[in-house]
């Protein structure tokens, strides 16, 4: 598990590098399993995100039935994306355009 | 079930009843066993190993080609290393584990596991979202299960209480 707490670096969609290409977008989706505070936990863990964005996050999950929790380049995003999967969230990557 | 912070470690240490720790051994072993089984042969797979997009059939199978055996592996391993801190061979009475982050990260994950599994036996993962997922348990082994799946929520939650996802190790 040793890999999964690295901090990666979360792209802003404000990157040079995805101003010229479409940005992709990492999506977590609510789901009736994972408890509210393993979710923001997760997401303070692998994002690095400060616990109210993690709270405010989790919390747009639960009440909206899903959440982008990051933006960047299509290889990056399926990384973040196998990463849930590994946490045991729903998780899905697509286009920012779609 | 006793959880408390291990402030040396930055994990958590877990004090269990021998009743406890039989149980969990009993689950994470049978957790290795599913998830040894071939893609979509069991619906807690396809919960486990979840399509990486929505409308691309293909997309998806390439990912899960890509990932599902790293995953599958982590996941295994999260499991066994429970099932071996659980599994005792006398009856003391407690079973006293202490783990740190990336143990605590382990646990975390297989509990997750474990509970989503739980949750496609006893329906909870129906395909129609049910607007009260705990109606009464239609078979003895339901309710056994829905109970366990409560347990290990709570065994969960406890963790989250003490552990700070801010202690990089």
């Amino acid at each position: 598990m040793a890999q999964t707490i690295e901090r990666p670096d979360v792209r802003e969609a404000t990157d040079e590098a995805s101003v010229t290409a479409v940005p992709w977008v990492t999506i977590v989706w609510d789901d009736p399993v994972n408890l509210m505070t393993y979710v923001a936990y997760v997401f303070r863990s692998y994002f690095g995100f400060p616990k109210h964005r993690a709270e405010q996050l989790m919390l747009r999950v639960h009440n909206e039935g899903r959440a982008v929790v990051a933006t960047g380049d299509r290889e990056t995003m399926e990384r973040h994306v196998a990463a849930m999967h590994g946490y045991g969230l729903q998780a899905t990557l697509r286009r920012a355009d779609e | 079930m006793i959880v408390s912070a291990a402030q040396a470690l930055g994990g958590v240490r877990i004090v269990l009843e021998s009743e406890e720790a039989m149980l969990l051994a009993e689950f994470a072993g049978q957790v290795v066993t599913v998830l040894e089984q071939d893609a979509h042969t069991d619906p807690a797979l396809d919960r486990l190993f979840p399509d990486a997009y929505v409308d691309d059939d293909a997309a998806s199978d390439d990912f899960r080609r890509y990932t599902r055996e790293d995953l599958a592996q982590s996941k295994r391993d999260a499991a066994a290393a429970v099932r071996d801190a659980t599994s005792t061979e006398e009856d003391r009475g407690i079973v006293d584990i202490e783990l740190d982050q990336a143990a605590s990260w382990g646990w975390l994950t297989f509990l997750t596991d474990l509970r989503l599994i739980l949750a496609e036996r006893t329906g909870i993962l129906a395909d129609e979202p049910d607007d009260d997922p705990v109606t009464e348990p239609i078979t003895e082994r339901d309710g056994y299960m829905r109970a366990a799946y409560e347990w290990v929520g709570f065994v969960q939650g406890s963790m989250l209480e003490v552990l700070d996802p801010t202690n990089e190790r």
